[in-house]
């Protein structure tokens, strides 16, 4: 049924992926509320009014494809690590407190009023990276508690963590000014906005850098997936790979959050639609998860864009409903592959 | 070298590139915009910036409305560019404008430090409150070339207003309890323009200061506010006879306070009173319709 | 022959409290193969995990190699030992051959692919272990006997000296079962690894071990040549069942006879 994988059959299906990717990404920035056309794009700048196609274009459209790209390949990626890490296919990126961590975050930083800009960017998406990340390593210094990487008090302590900080946030959006509630749940659900050059490119160096580490160490994500001891046995360096894996997973998903707020579905369907297709291989299957998850969210963000326009919808509610369904079909077809079914 | 130095510089170079495109394109400039002598193609999004346009003789110039902008019946025939919460900014680049006028909140701050950023004439008025009101019709109106219409609106509505109050006068102010919600129950704290509009009616509000704008309250807060009238302001125009009824019989059950014994229960228009626009006499109005209904019997 | 596993004076207790190997000291001798025998309970997998760097002991040395195991380092320590567990499914569906690869993972290249000697190696290993024709099969696929004839073809395919098995044969049938023996008992005189085996199957390692490691109770030990250490007393003392001696030309087998045996009567009698 499935040969092994080779260098070379890799490097063509990332190939192939990425021009996929080039052709979904182009012709979904053709496709919005408004019409605009190529040719005018080409047209060049000229003066602000005469061309509202290329400004259009260049302005909101592309920043926001190449944003879809970044939030999906590094959701998609994250989810891929953290089912390797704790062997759970029910993991997602936000499993170990990164929603709660990011959502307490945003609100702390919606009520506090905080007004400054940093290179004039609102102060909540700062907060939010620093309040994912902060109560990662939080989840990770309890789980550790439990023994040096124990699974399942990692699991546990993510439950403990995104409970006690949900509750924290349901207080402070209780007590919050009315408007303030609005702006912190509308973040929350998870919306694509036009970022700016500097943002977009900084984001896409964490986001690809990240990437390409966890490719590094796919092998020993793979030996992982049997077990610490049998990992151990096959020569990996358990502590150093599993540190590794978290941190970045982590990092990716923080900066992926602080984007775009919540996301939900694409770091936990992503990777299973891609291993029911392609297999478990990470060499492989990392790759080829982050494209299909940029390719899935740009689909996404282009039907929230369109399909009440002038109104858009948020992102996360399309990646569900487009999600479950395409999902369902996929198992459908390939449940004989999937042996943890039986 | 090993494969992660090799990745650390890739990702360095990567970055520092974009640091300086970064620095280029800040010293670039992107041309010099000629300031329009007058503003003609104008975008408005938010209701009550609508209603001001208008009201200011701006019919013709109005290029996009938000979804919500409803009065005149003219605005809503405009072409739309998105929800007020949400507004859609290809149709506002699509339609090139060069005067858009917002409100200050989190959402349409952000939009309007991007449309800045790439040169377009943004006006950003905060108004909250009624003095808010006639500083943003000033700028409005400066913005727009209508100094002078502004200065008549706002002379317009503050000397109507002066009217109402002399009318009125400072004495027996009656306790109100404006009810925006009734299930859970949500009331107009004293932070509100809302509330300013009571007290030019002569009114004052039957709740005290409150952490919240529009709290929630309890049914015991309910009793003890003492209200003598209840106003509940309608977002459906039609039925409102029907509301009424409704109204009169969800409160019947707080029998003990003034306003449900003296039957003053009342439902009113809600879009005069929901937005701080030119239409705040006529708000005001209304409101003191109900708070001194002797005064109107001519 | 030199000494490849040295363990003085080993104590373990995975509580402070309770220790369940007291003071052992023992030699393995390169090339050997090694049955280690005794009772549930003792410490027989606690004692393979001690070897292969799972478990530190509370006191003691091991050495392999001559070399003390703490300083090791995982890739080379698994290049030195290779060690095979019960078989389970895991969570994603790996295929035989991909399974039986990652044992070649501290030797791939740069960006994580194998080369042409690992993969010799690989197939070698499925076809010792008669598992060549389930190569592209998922591991979930297969029966438990196929599944651990998978894990072992995993350890030959470190290419390890030294090789450690908890219980390989406990789940296969009587052809697979006497077939991996003689793939250990190969490799060890073909290639000179050092097979340590723990086993329940007592005439299989009579067969094919040059050396036993019985583990009584209370870390009662006795480690020698398998003639030697085998003796219905011994068995007795530290298993507690009576078993009758056959032997056919060299070879020695142990037969435990229940209360139910046919003619028990008349065999004890001529067997005393």
């Amino acid at each position: 049924m499935k040969e092994l994988l080779t260098p070379k059959k890799l490097i063509f299906r990332v190939v192939s992926g990425l021009l996929v990717l080039l052709a979904v990404m182009l012709v979904c920035s053709l496709i919005g509320a408004e019409s605009i056309s190529l040719k005018a794009v080409f047209n060049g700048p000229g003066t602000q009014a005469a061309n509202p196609d290329y400004q259009i274009f260049v302005e909101f459209r592309l920043p926001r494809i190449i944003l879809a790209c970044l939030v999906g390949a590094a959701l998609a990626c994250s989810g891929v690590v953290f089912q390797a890490l704790l062997r759970n296919p029910l993991a997602d990126p936000y499993i170990l407190g990164i929603s709660s961590g990011a959502g307490l975050g945003a609100i702390i930083a919606v009520i506090c009023g905080f007004n400054w800009t940093v290179w004039g960017r609102s102060p909540i998406a700062v907060f939010a990276f620093a309040g994912a990340l902060g109560t990662v390593w939080l989840v990770w210094f309890i789980g550790r508690m439990a023994g040096r990487f124990h699974v399942t008090g990692l699991l546990l302590a993510g439950v403990v963590v995104n409970a006690f900080f949900s509750a924290v946030i349901m207080f402070l959006t209780s007590i919050a000014k009315s408007q303030q509630v609005y702006s912190t749940i509308f973040w929350l659900m998870g919306n694509m906005t036009e970022e700016d050059f500097l943002v977009l490119w900084i984001g896409s160096s964490c986001v690809i850098g990240g990437i390409i580490a966890l490719f590094y160490i796919s092998p020993q994500l793979n030996a992982l997936s049997f077990g610490e001891e049998e990992a151990r046995s096959m020569g990996v360096n358990i502590a150093g790979t599993q540190i590794i894996a978290f941190a970045i997973a982590a990092a990716i998903t923080a900066v992926a959050v602080s984007l775009s707020g919540l996301i939900g579905f694409v770091g936990l369907l992503v990777p299973h639609a891609v291993r029911l297709v392609f297999g478990p291989d990470h060499r492989q299957l990392l790759p080829l998860s982050g494209i299909v998850g940029a390719i899935f969210l740009v689909i996404a963000d282009t039907v929230a864009r369109i399909i009440i326009a002038p109104a858009q919808l948020p992102v996360g509610v399309v990646t569900a409903i487009l999600g479950g369904p395409f999902f369902l079909v996929l198992l459908v077809k390939y449940s004989r592959k999937v042996s943890w079914l039986k | 070298m090993n494969k992660w130095w090799w990745l650390l510089l890739i990702i360095t170079c990567w970055t520092a590139t974009g640091l300086a495109i970064f620095d280029l394109r800040q010293s670039q400039d992107y041309g010099d915009t000629p300031l329009p002598t007058r503003a003609d193609r104008i975008v408005s999004l938010a209701p009550n910036l609508t209603e001001i346009l208008f009201a200011l003789g701006l019919e013709k110039e109005i290029v996009r409305v938000t979804l919500d902008s409803d009065y005149p019946p003219a605005a809503a025939k405009k072409p739309k560019a998105g929800t007020f919460w949400q507004p859609n900014i290809e149709a506002i680049i699509a339609a090139r404008p060069n005067l858009i006028v917002t409100l200050g909140f989190e959402q349409q701050k952000n939009l309007a430090e991007r449309l800045k950023r790439i040169n377009y004439n943004c006006l950003t008025v905060n108004i909250e409150k009624v003095s808010d009101l006639y500083e943003a019709i000033e700028a409005i109106g400066a913005a727009a070339g209508k100094q002078h219409e502004a200065n008549k609106l706002v002379t317009n509505i503050s000397d109507n207003l002066d009217k109402l109050s002399a009318l009125v006068g400072t004495d027996d102010k009656v306790r109100v309890l404006w009810v925006v919600q009734r299930e859970p129950l949500r009331v107009a704290g004293r932070d509100t323009f809302v509330n300013e509009m009571i007290e030019l009616a002569g009114g004052e509000n039957a709740i005290g200061p409150t952490l919240h704008k529009y709290p929630p309250i309890g049914a015991e807060q309910v009793i003890v506010c003492d209200a003598d009238v209840i106003i509940e302001p309608s977002m459906q125009q039609k039925d409102l006879k029907e509301q009424q009824k409704n109204a009169n019989h969800y409160w019947n059950k707080f029998e003990t306070i003034p306003a449900v014994a003296n039957e003053r229960v009342y439902v009113i228009p809600g879009d005069t009173v929901s937005r701080l626009g030119p239409r705040l006499y006529e708000g005001t109005e209304t409101i003191a319709r109900c708070l001194r209904p002797e005064l109107f019997e001519n | 022959m030199s000494v490849i596993i040295d363990v003085k004076n080993l104590s373990f207790g995975y509580t402070p409290q309770k220790t369940i190997l007291k003071d052992i000291s023992f030699e393995i001798k390169e090339g050997t193969f090694v049955g280690i025998a005794g009772p549930n309970g003792v410490g027989k997998s606690t004692l393979l995990n001690l070897l292969c760097g799972a478990l530190k002991p509370k006191s003691g040395t091991i050495k392999i190699d001559a070399i003390p195991i703490e300083s090791y380092n995982w890739k080379t320590l698994a290049g030195k030992v290779a060690v095979v567990r019960q078989e389970f499914v895991p969570v994603f569906g790996f295929s035989v051959i991909e399974t039986v690869l990652m044992a070649r993972t501290p030797y791939f290249g740069t960006f994580g692919f194998e080369n042409k000697r690992d993969k010799q190696i690989v197939n070698e290993a499925l076809e010792a272990t008669d598992t060549a024709q389930f190569a592209s099969r998922g591991l979930g696929s297969l029966s438990g006997g196929e599944r651990q004839r998978v894990f072992i073809a995993r350890a030959l395919a470190a290419n390890s000296p030294v090789l450690l098995l908890d219980e390989p044969t406990s789940f296969l049938d009587l052809k697979h079962q006497v077939g991996i023996y003689d793939l250990l008992k190969n490799a060890q005189l073909e290639k000179g690894k050092t097979i340590v085996a723990i086993t329940h199957d007592i005439n299989m390692a009579s067969q094919y071990c040059d050396e036993i490691l019985l583990l009584g109770a209370n870390s009662n030990y006795q480690i020698g040549q398998t003639k030697d250490v085998f003796s219905p007393e011994q068995i007795e003392k530290v298993f507690g069942v009576r078993t009758f001696v056959v032997s056919l030309g060299r070879e020695k087998f142990f037969i435990p006879l229940g209360k139910f045996a046919k003619d028990r009567g008349q065999i004890t009698d001529k067997h005393i």
